[in-house]
């Protein structure tokens, strides 16, 4: 099989575009020749990813506290559009002991990384927006499966995709739409970064578990590039671990 | 911000009742700033004044005054 050939023919739809991995994954799908539609949430980054992956691509700013937005957005992208993927790397970190969750924090925690995503699938899974075999791929954590002191609402919205995800892969097998999650380790990322400026001392345990050290961007785009593809046929609702061990 | 609301603050943060804490309070003598009290505090100072709070930072702390030092800058 002609892998080249079939990406070019290929749109994929990346939500969180400008984040490490949103970049890593686009910058793979660019150089194979597929057709890209990159959201981002700002005006700024938005420019950055038109600069970087040119005009031959389209970029979309459209912003995941508002899921109800989302839809209006997207529509108009949409209208003379199919897409053949759909890969969300939209996520928003949380780090807080029980005693500060907030029902106001937890609700944009979860507003961010989940219901956005569930609008996302019903905006792009309406009938007449995507190619037959349409693979959707969520950028999931090991967070949702296992746990750890003060991560609590951000694991709780990572499992809900992961769950989201197992229950509509059944609901969209006839329309020969398939969703799986990768659930990614620490990988280095400017995230990551941030995190590690603040770290207490919870974080280089992380570390010790994952035994394969940091993953690299490009790490979790292979993963996300293989469910993507039709090499992947087989697969939906499932996990895919990219956690270098951390599992285990 | 007075320096007895701030130091309500910490007291709150790390669960401790009021009034418990004086400048000179050595840190590792609290048995509450543990990882789970630290990160209470890194929120509390995003929060309530609007300051990042490293890991660096937090590490040069002895004293309950200079977490109040570094609060009220």
């Amino acid at each position: 099989m002609n892998m080249e050939r079939q990406w070019t023919d290929k749109t994929i739809l990346i939500t969180g575009a400008s984040s490490d991995i949103g970049t890593s994954i686009a910058s793979e799908l660019d150089a194979l020749g597929a057709q890209l539609i990159l959201h981002t949430s700002s005006m700024n980054s938005a420019e950055a990813l038109q600069q970087r992956f040119g005009q031959r691509h389209r970029v979309v700013t459209a912003n995941f506290s508002t899921p109800s937005a989302l839809n209006d957005t997207f529509k108009e992208v949409l209208v003379n559009t199919k897409v053949d993927g759909y890969v969300n790397c939209v996520g928003v970190r949380s780090r807080r002991p029980l005693k500060l969750l907030k029902p106001e924090h937890v609700s944009e925690v979860m507003t961010i990384n989940f219901l956005s995503y569930l609008e996302m699938l019903r905006i792009v899974t309406k009938r007449g927006r995507f190619n037959e075999g349409l693979s959707i791929v969520a950028i999931s954590s090991i967070a949702a499966q296992s746990g750890g002191p003060g991560v609590t609402a951000y694991a709780a919205s990572k499992a809900a995709v992961d769950a989201a995800n197992r229950c509509i892969s059944n609901e969209l097998h006839r329309k020969k739409i398939r969703l799986n999650s990768v659930v990614c380790g620490q990988v280095n990322t400017s995230a990551y970064e941030e995190l590690m400026a603040s770290k207490t001392d919870q974080e280089d345990k992380v570390l010790e578990r994952q035994f394969m050290g940091l993953a690299e961007p490009e790490d979790i785009s292979d993963i996300v590039l293989f469910l993507l593809s039709e090499k992947s046929k087989y697969m939906t609702g499932s996990c895919m671990y990219a956690d270098g061990g951390y599992l285990t | 911000m007075t320096k007895q609301e701030i130091f309500n603050h910490i007291e709150e943060s790390l669960e401790l009742d009021e009034n418990t804490l004086k400048e000179e309070t050595v840190l590792d003598d609290i048995v509450e700033y543990d990882s789970m009290g630290k990160l209470s505090l890194i929120v509390l100072s995003d929060e309530e004044f609007d300051k990042k709070l490293t890991g660096e930072q937090m590490e040069e702390f002895k004293t309950v005054g200079d977490i109040v030092k570094f609060l009220e800058a």
